[in-house]
């Protein structure tokens, strides 16, 4: 690997060697760093000094909820009788997020070389890829990887004469987004509708099969790698405290050129979307910005200079989420969004909880109206009112990220949404 | 031990405890519609959220364990807002057709609607529709008004063992569906209506007729098998709605059988007035005409007395008193399916409580359709397989339990004593014995594999056997009953307290019948032979059938061709159309009166529902008989009648004087000398019949009971079935032949199955093989053999 090993020359992570060409193959990478410290990984380390290393390198979930993956590999119970599963989530079903997918396209080996290392910690001994359905490309070029690397006995039994073994199934979704939630993905996985199951007990105790279970996002495990080759002190110096490594956001929308960039921690948005992505279309400062997939709440161009931290994103009222920033300028038509994001709530919601199932549809039905001009005044209180009680209250975030729409929406743009109204088109 | 506050109150529970767990059984109200205290929990109606000090959103209850320290109120403005927005959420697509809906007056949605809902809703958009769905003869469906609380179908994944309902779609498009139409098939499907919260799920046979509110309850047993399950009978005046269980009760769920047996107490079979034969026909009379021509062709005679297990004690003790004071030399019989009369070594009941079962190691199945016979032990037993304890099972067939069985393997009937033996050699190789066990086995020549499946369900601390009608109606019952109580002792269970012996009973009250009648009983089978020979000059019936139960049928024909019958009861059955007199006597909902289930567990019945036309309890139609036989009344009043009987079974006695029913079991008869030793069956016959028992059928009461009749007909097997290669060795194949038994020869209808045991010829008790129900040896004439 090419990344410097003083931490604060790091500009990326993930991405560092993904410009590569044809990196897909086992060949390729390996000139280009992968595996090459795989070997020591698995002779000189123990699963407890990997699992202190992610510990003190700080690393945070990148899939969403920003869960500190040290400390959740450390709440896996040890000698249960049972087999230990480690899933990668690859599902990447919240709008706006196309990062994961890039890793797995462009660089499949970093994402497998950190799941042995996992498991390894994790003493698995089967570990699954549940990539999203629509990622007919993306298992191909997983599965030929993956094949490669059992040719070369980086998977498999005895893995490069560790005496370790680990075997890598790739199983791809249906195209749910729900099954991007941890235990919606372990139901589907293990053959069932996608349906979250409620915590306690957490996957790491029962999870898949009911037995103790792991499951990362794609760039937290594709980070994993670099940790352990150059410290968890290393990685901890990325970035901010309690924020640290790099991220990579995905950003869409009203900028000149979207794409996925991977950034220090702590950079701020307007550094982002101004010298990376080329500026607005339209006019200086954004309307808009959702800053961590559409279930997070909405920013306003007051926040264009909130640095894109998991501590930030609150401070500035929303969540980094998944880091998929969807930018909008004057040119949006709001409500037209909200309403196209509710039917998508409304459509993936799996069913199971009252609030969620009926209060999906119900927002869904009124924003059709207001969209429609037949939206009267009771409506704003209506949504507000039913979105706030979906939130917080069920199984699953999902109806969290419904509501979040709803709520932006009337919190900081009534007036669009009173313009609309029955009473004042006509 | 945890503990936690709630608002305000500080209170203890077992570590692990539900919020909502510990909120009930501190009588805290949180409304809740998706938990069931019998079931897994689902979260998913989110109705029963409370707010837990600390917690930055309020906490679903039923899921959320309890923790050291916790604040929990139940009763915030927010928690109220939130149960106001989820009755919001689930109204929206509710049809509030209340009004028209069976559940309107006894519906959860309903109550909370009042409860804690807002009082109009704000929902202006279309509602969503629904499909309808075929479950069975005993539901009905609405499907616009399911709350997918998914109750439903964790009770038939958990309790019925079916599985066969399930949620399609999701989003709001999601909905709840028999999996495949028509396929609702346990015989558990009424609970169905009573666990679903709202009217989506209504009781068929009851629907669109009544409302709950003009309901009388009445609390009884029911007797339509040995469990004795508390029951809540609904009636609208004196006539009978609908039968549901007792909250409460041991059983939170009734099966098929009990529940819509109702219909048999206003049925055309009902012995409502006195009749008396005249001129080959049967026509009304009044009492004392009846007892006049009863006394005519009773008065003293020879008698034989046959009653059923299912009266009440009060009743069956009426039955000791008068025959003492009448017939002092007759014999009685209750039981149609014995045919070795010498004493068990364990008798007819169990050792055990439905828990203790539920609980033990190891359960082990021998010879019994336990699905048919105790739909609801076998609903304890899937409880156990649910939780990963084994269930074994041996038996002529591979019934269907609904459950996965830990091992198993199907055996004829003449192989039981090398079973037996064969589990008696693998403990003995492991140097356990009991005296007595070396002879047993020496009597036996020859061992049989399933034996292991046996022996290795006794080998821990505890167990649980449960010996069924396979060996019980065996012809060399007694040895074998023997042999499994030295393998139980060899194994360690020694003969005290719950021991783990069951021997599944006929009927109820089998304890005591045991202490009451042990020394007059005969087989059913010997009185009709008796009456063939000439040694009797009549028989009284008591509530039995067995012309259409049992495994007599034939005999019985003989006899009553022979002798004429009185007949006493509620339901005429089959055997009527032979009774020279018939006195009504009150069905089991129309009686005062004390049961004995097959634990041992005593009810006592207070509150009857009218009896209607002219029947009277049989304890006064007893006395009356006794009297207009010429003898003084034994007993004049229930007081003294209960005195009488307090002899046979002191711990009704301690229960009449209110002590709790839960601190009393009558025991089970045990006879520890009884020594049998197995014989040789020298049989020509090379199959063995084995009677199948189906609970829509058996028993006059199912039979007059259209319900169950219906119901019957969809769970039907052909009548006859054997094992397709036992027919194949005979160069032979599915259908018509004929057999050959000791009653002669029979054409009829074979079909097959593989889940049968070779060498085993299969016989639904009713319809074309009726008449094989007396044999146990049969051969197919024709083929070779
Ligand atoms: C509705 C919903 C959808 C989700 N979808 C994804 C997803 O597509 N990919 C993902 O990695 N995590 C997703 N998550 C988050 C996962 O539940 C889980 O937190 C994550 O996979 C954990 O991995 P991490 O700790 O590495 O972030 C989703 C969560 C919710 C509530
Ligand atoms: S919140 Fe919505 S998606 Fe999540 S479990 Fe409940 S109904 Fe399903
Ligand atoms: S049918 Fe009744 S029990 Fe089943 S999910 Fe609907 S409301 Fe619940
Ligand atoms: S299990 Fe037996 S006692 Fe209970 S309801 Fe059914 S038939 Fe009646
Ligand atoms: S009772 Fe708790 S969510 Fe339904």
């Amino acid at each position: 690997m090419t990344i410097p090993s003083d931490p604060k020359q790091v500009k990326q992570i993930c991405f560092d060697r993904i410009h590569i060409p044809n990196l897909t193959k086992l060949s390729v990478a390996r000139e280009n760093g992968a595996y090459a410290f795989l070997p020591t990984v698995l002779k000189e380390f123990d699963a407890g000094k990997i699992i202190d290393e992610v510990k003190t390198s700080g690393l945070r979930g990148r899939g969403g909820a920003g869960f500190p993956t040290g400390l959740k590999w450390s709440f896996v119970p040890r000698n249960t009788g049972k087999p230990t599963y480690l899933l990668c989530n690859a599902d990447e079903g919240e709008p706006g997020t196309f990062k994961d997918r890039d890793i797995m396209r462009f660089d499949p080996h970093l994402l497998i070389e950190g799941m042995i290392m996992a498991g390894f910690a994790l003493d698995v001994q089967d570990a699954y890829i549940y990539i999203r359905g629509e990622f007919l490309y993306e298992t191909n070029v997983m599965h030929a990887a993956i094949e490669e690397a059992y040719e070369a006995n980086l998977l498999g039994d005895n893995i490069l004469g560790s005496g370790f073994s680990m075997h890598l199934t790739v199983h791809r979704g249906a195209g749910a987004y729900i099954c991007g939630e941890e235990t919606a993905l372990i139901e589907s996985l293990e053959g069932k509708p996608g349906r979250p199951r409620f915590k306690p007990p957490f996957p790491a105790v029962e999870g898949f099969y009911r037995c103790p279970t792991v499951v990362n996002n794609v760039e937290t495990l594709a980070t994993i790698p670099a940790i352990l080759e150059h410290g968890g002190d290393w990685h901890a110096q990325i970035g901010e405290p309690n924020n640290t490594g790099c991220k990579i956001f995905s950003v869409s929308g009203h900028v000149n050129k979207p794409g996925n960039y991977e950034v220090p921690m702590g950079t701020s948005l307007r550094t982002l979307i101004e010298d990376y992505c080329g500026g607005l279309q339209h006019g200086s400062v954004p309307k808009v910005i959702i800053p961590g997939g559409s279930s997070t709440p909405w920013l306003l161009a007051e926040h264009y200079d909130a640095p894109l931290t998991y501590d930030g994103m609150i401070k500035a009222g929303s969540m980094l989420g998944s880091g998929a920033i969807i930018v909008m300028d004057e040119t949006a038509d709001l409500i037209a969004v909200t309403r196209r994001l509710a039917h998508f709530y409304a459509h993936e919601s799996c069913g199971q909880c009252t609030p969620c199932r009926e209060g999906t549809g119900w927002l869904e039905r009124i924003m059709n109206r207001v969209e429609a001009g037949q939206g009267r005044e009771e409506d704003m209180q209506v949504l507000n009112e039913a979105a706030a009680h979906m939130a917080g209250r069920t199984i699953c975030a999902l109806a969290d990220g419904a509501a979040a729409p709803i709520l932006s929406l009337l919190k900081h743009f009534p007036e669009e949404v009173r313009a609309r109204l029955v009473e004042n088109v006509a | 031990m945890t503990t936690l506050y709630i608002n305000e109150e500080e209170i203890t529970v077992s570590a692990g405890t539900s919020i909502l767990e510990a909120c009930r059984s501190h009588g805290v109200d949180v409304p809740y519609f998706c938990y069931h205290p019998e079931l897994s929990v689902a979260a998913n109606c989110r109705m029963c959220l409370v707010e837990v000090e600390g917690w930055n959103k309020p906490a679903a209850s039923c899921c959320t364990p309890v923790a050291e320290g916790m604040k929990i109120h139940t009763q915030t403005e927010a928690i109220k807002k939130d149960r106001q927005m989820v009755m919001e959420y689930l109204l929206i697509n509710h049809p509030l057709d209340c009004p028209v809906c069976d559940e309107g007056g006894d519906c959860r949605l309903q109550d909370y609607a009042v409860a804690h809902g807002a009082s109009h809703s704000r929902y202006v958009e279309a509602k969503r529709a629904a499909t309808n769905h075929d479950l069975g003869p005993f539901v009905t469906t609405y499907m616009t008004r399911c709350i997918h609380c998914t109750r439903c179908v964790r009770f038939a994944d958990e309790v019925a063992g079916t599985g066969d309902m399930g949620i399609l779609n999701r989003s709001d498009h999601m909905s709840i569906a028999g999996i495949v139409e028509e396929a609702c098939e346990s015989e558990l499907s009424g609970n169905l209506a009573d666990i679903c919260p709202v009217g989506a799920l209504l009781d068929k046979p009851s629907h669109d007729v009544s409302r709950p509110w003009e309901m009388t309850h009445h609390q009884s047993t029911c007797t339509q098998c040995p469990n004795g399950c508390d029951i809540n009978i609904e009636s609208r005046g004196d006539e009978v709605m609908r039968i549901k269980p007792v909250e409460g009760s041991p059983e939170p769920w009734l099966c098929d059988r009990g529940r819509y047996v109702y219909d048999a107490f206003r049925s055309d079979n009902r012995i409502l007035e006195p009749e008396v034969r005249q001129d080959g026909e049967l026509l009304q009379a009044t009492w004392d005409e009846a007892f006049d021509r009863a006394g005519d062709l009773l008065r003293g005679k020879r008698v034989g007395i046959i009653f059923s297990p299912y009266w009440s004690a009060e009743g069956l003790a009426s039955i000791r008193l008068m025959r003492d004071a009448v017939f002092p030399d007759a014999k009685v019989a209750f039981d149609l399916h014995r045919r070795d009369m010498r004493p068990f070594a364990f008798e007819e009941g169990f050792s055990m409580t439905t828990q203790q079962i539920e609980d033990v190691e190891h359960v082990v199945i021998l010879g019994s359709d336990l699905r048919q016979r105790l739909p609801l032990l076998m609903q304890r037993l899937r409880k156990r397989g649910n939780m990963g304890k084994p269930v074994s099972r041996i038996g002529a067939m591979n019934y269907r339990t609904n459950m996965s069985i830990s091992s198993d393997a199907i055996i004829r009937p003449r192989d039981w004593p090398a079973v037996i033996a064969r589990a008696m050699q693998q403990v003995s190789d492991l140097g356990q014995t009991a005296a007595g066990m070396d002879t047993w086995l020496a009597a036996v020549p020859d061992r049989h594999e399933a034996g292991k499946v046996l022996a290795d369900s006794l080998m821990g601390e505890t167990c649980a056997l449960l010996v069924g009608e396979e060996i019980r109606s065996h012809v060399d019952a007694a040895a074998l009953i023997h042999g499994l109580d030295l393998l139980m002792r060899a194994c360690g269970h020694a003969e005290e307290g719950n021991d783990g012996r069951n021997l599944i009973p006929e009927g109820m009250n089998a304890q005591l019948l045991a202490s009451a009648f042990g020394d007059i009983r005969t087989s059913a089978g010997d009185l009709f032979a008796s009456a063939s020979a000439g040694e009797l000059d009549a028989l009284v019936l008591i509530g039995s059938d067995p012309v259409g139960d049992g495994l007599f049928p034939s005999a019985a024909k003989a006899a009553l061709s022979k002798v004429p019958l009185i007949q006493i009861g509620a339901i005429a059955g089959e055997i009527g159309n032979s009774a020279e007199v018939q006195l009504p006597a009150a069905a089991y909902s129309e009686v005062d009166g004390t049961f004995i289930n097959m634990e041992g567990r005593i009810r006592v019945a207070r509150q009857p529902i009218r009896s209607i036309g002219q029947a009277r309890p049989l304890w006064k139609v007893m006395m009356r008989l006794a009297q207009a036989l010429g003898a003084d009344v034994p007993a004049v009043d229930m007081t003294e009648l209960r005195d009488r009987m307090a002899a046979f079974a002191p711990e009704l006695a301690d229960v009449w004087k209110d002590k709790a029913t839960e601190e009393v079991l009558v025991p089970v008869a045990r006879n520890r000398d009884a020594e049998a030793l197995p014989a040789r069956l020298d049989s020509s016959f090379d199959l063995d019949v084995v009677s199948r028992y189906s609970m829509y059928r058996e028993g006059m009461w199912a039979r007059a009971s259209d319900l169950l009749l219906a119901a019957g007909k969809l769970h039907a097997l052909n009548d006859v079935i054997m094992h397709p290669e036992t027919l194949a060795a005979k160069g032979l194949k599915e259908g018509e032949h004929t057999v050959r038994t000791f009653l002669g020869e029979h054409s009829c209808h074979i079909g097959v199955r593989e889940d049968v045991s070779p060498g085993v010829l299969f016989v639904a008790k009713r319809g074309v093989a009726g008449d094989l129900s007396d044999v146990t040896a049969a051969s197919i004439v024709g083929g070779q053999s």
